[in-house]
């Protein structure tokens, strides 16, 4: 069996320019985690099932297990590593997974705060109903969906100026 | 509300804990993708490991032929049973007393089971070299019924045990038998049931479950040759076994063996137990001398590792007609799998949760027999039954009480 041969693939991610040579098969995910070492980009599936690779490619959520590295070649990606605010403090997504404990074993984590930040980008003020619509794609075995939505509630309303209400409990 | 009464801000500092909500010093860190799984362990050098698996769930391995995967670049080594025999490694113990294979050892008893393992510079080129292993099969009867599972002439499952009247937890009576249990008082019970007013009797079936983490399981084994210490990182929620374990088949003093369970991306008893993986990673270490990794793909965590429950339980009420419960009998028949690798056997929670739970109204004494056995079958290591998620379990006594 010949080596195969690799390719080389250029893309900006979380703003800066990288490169490196893969095989044609090479999923994303892997080059991510791999390659360039951001490894908060979790693999639970490797069959688009789980959402834990989400990352945002070009203005879209997707599951990075399922795109080759060759097929974003030029795009521009943001991983779990690339969202924080400019000066280093939590982004409101991420604040909000804290404050509202949206997590606990913090695997489906990354995948949750970047398809959350996808929706609210697109829909800045989700219901509860679309919230749970927005993020069926990703799937968390711990905590249970109802404070990842309030983590997500959170968010929206410290982006929209609104002070936060949390459901009676 | 008073001046004396404290605030919610006051009270939470009082109490530093209690009937408050804190903030987990791990959210910084996850929420930034700053987690330390065992995926992110990388070590210069290291190596992966994946495994050929069974397509059969019972069948004799005839032959093993690794001719051309060690012709695929980047394959340095196929690991079978023949290998780990000349290290006294090819079976490992379980957590219930039993044994189960690290290898396909002449058979195998339930479908994707490790035949063998292949030792790589990356997983690409470890699977590339697992589809390349000439694996011949003889296709054996498979035993997919417990019930049936205890027929007379019902196909032997484990050849290992041949001539074996007891194990662990108990006297064996027929070769795909494990254990029975039984406890309460029979003749205050069958009293009960004489004298009740009413009596209901139904078959109830607790299936199958698998715990599911998020993250598989997965490990990288590190051994240095010149200390003579190997050290483990791994998906463990019970590394101090994983050690003794480990300790006992690699034949190293417990405190040449280093255990490292960094973040843990979920268990829910999924990885309490020792699995192949491990053993042959280690073995795979030892002999390369570089760290090496494996890590599960979804399928394989979903058919290869613990699951639980599998339980076929035959409940009796006896009650008066007011609805005061005086009698129960419960046996249940559980579902082991292959090996018997339960943390809490069948008996924990089959037998003392329909004990406790249904029971509590009545008189304890009067509750019983309460019988539990376990066919072994094709299934994958036996039912884990170490839930630590307590919905679940309610979740048992709900079809009981309705």
């Amino acid at each position: 069996m010949a080596k195969t041969q690799k390719t080389h693939v250029t893309m900006k991610v979380n703003g800066a320019e990288v490169e490196g040579l893969v095989e044609p098969r090479t999923l994303l995910v892997h080059f991510i985690r791999e390659n360039l070492l951001l490894t908060g980009t979790h693999i639970g599936c490797e069959t688009t099932h789980c959402g834990a690779c989400t990352v945002d490619l070009d203005g879209m959520s997707v599951k990075s297990c399922t795109v080759f590295a060759v097929q974003a070649q030029g795009s521009e990606i943001t991983t779990i590593e690339g969202v924080a605010n400019a000066d280093g403090t939590l982004s409101a997504l991420q604040e909000g997974f804290r404050m509202m404990h949206g997590l606990q074993c913090g695997f489906c984590t990354p995948g949750m705060i970047l398809r959350a930040q996808r929706l609210l980008q697109e829909n800045p003020r989700p219901s509860e109903a679309e919230i749970r619509m927005g993020i069926s794609g990703n799937i968390c075995r711990c905590t249970g969906y109802q404070n990842i939505v309030r983590a997500i509630q959170y968010a929206a309303d410290k982006i929209n100026g609104v002070e936060f209400k949390e459901a009676a409990e | 509300m008073n001046d004396l009464t404290p605030t919610r801000e006051q009270r939470t500092a009082a109490l530093e804990g209690m009937g408050c909500k804190r903030k987990r010093v791990e959210d910084a860190r996850f929420t930034q993708g700053r987690g330390n799984y065992v995926d992110d362990v990388k070590l210069p050098g290291m190596l992966h490991g994946d495994f050929v698996r069974s397509p059969h769930a019972h069948a004799r391995v005839k032959s093993i032929n690794s001719e051309e995967a060690l012709k695929v670049p980047g394959v340095l080594a196929v690991i079978t049973a023949e290998t780990l025999k000349t290290v006294n490694l090819a079976w490992m113990p379980t957590l219930a007393g039993d044994v189960q294979m690290v290898l396909a050892d002449g058979k195998v008893l339930f479908q994707n089971q490790e035949v063998a393992f292949v030792v790589a510079t990356d997983r690409y080129a470890a699977d590339d070299g697992i589809n390349k292993v000439v694996v011949e099969y003889e296709p054996l009867p498979v035993v997919i019924d417990p019930f049936k599972a205890m027929d007379k002439d019902a196909p032997v499952l484990r050849e290992d045990l041949a001539g074996k009247t007891s194990g662990a937890h108990g006297p064996r009576k027929h070769h795909n038998h494990i254990f029975e249990w039984t406890v309460g008082d029979k003749d205050l019970t069958d009293a009960a049931f004489r004298k009740a007013e009413v009596t209901i009797k139904e078959m109830i079936s607790y299936h199958r479950t698998h715990p599911c983490p998020l993250e598989t399981c997965q490990c990288v084994c590190s051994f240095d040759k010149i200390k003579g210490e190997l050290t483990i990182w791994g998906t463990f929620q019970a590394p101090h076994v994983i050690r003794t374990v480990v300790a006992l088949i690699a034949k190293l003093p417990e405190q040449k063996i280093h255990v490292i369970s960094p973040d843990v991306g979920g268990g829910f008893g999924n990885k309490v137990g020792a699995y192949p993986g491990y053993i042959c990673a280690a073995v795979a270490s030892i002999v390369t001398g570089k760290p090496v990794k494996w890590v599960e793909d979804r399928i394989e965590n979903l058919t290869a590792t613990s699951f639980a429950r599998d339980y076929h339980m035959t409940t009796e009420i006896a009650a008066t007609r007011e609805g005061k419960v005086t009698g129960l009998r419960v046996h249940v028949l559980a579902d082991h799998g292959a090996f018997d690798a339960c943390a809490d056997p069948s008996k924990w929670p089959a037998g003392f949760f329909s004990a406790s739970t249904a029971s509590t109204p009545t008189r304890r004494r009067a509750v019983s027999p309460i019988v539990a056995r376990s066919g072994s079958r094709r299934r994958p290591i036996a039912s884990s039954a170490v839930w630590i998620s307590w919905p679940r379990n309610s979740g048992w006594t709900r079809p009981s009480c309705g």
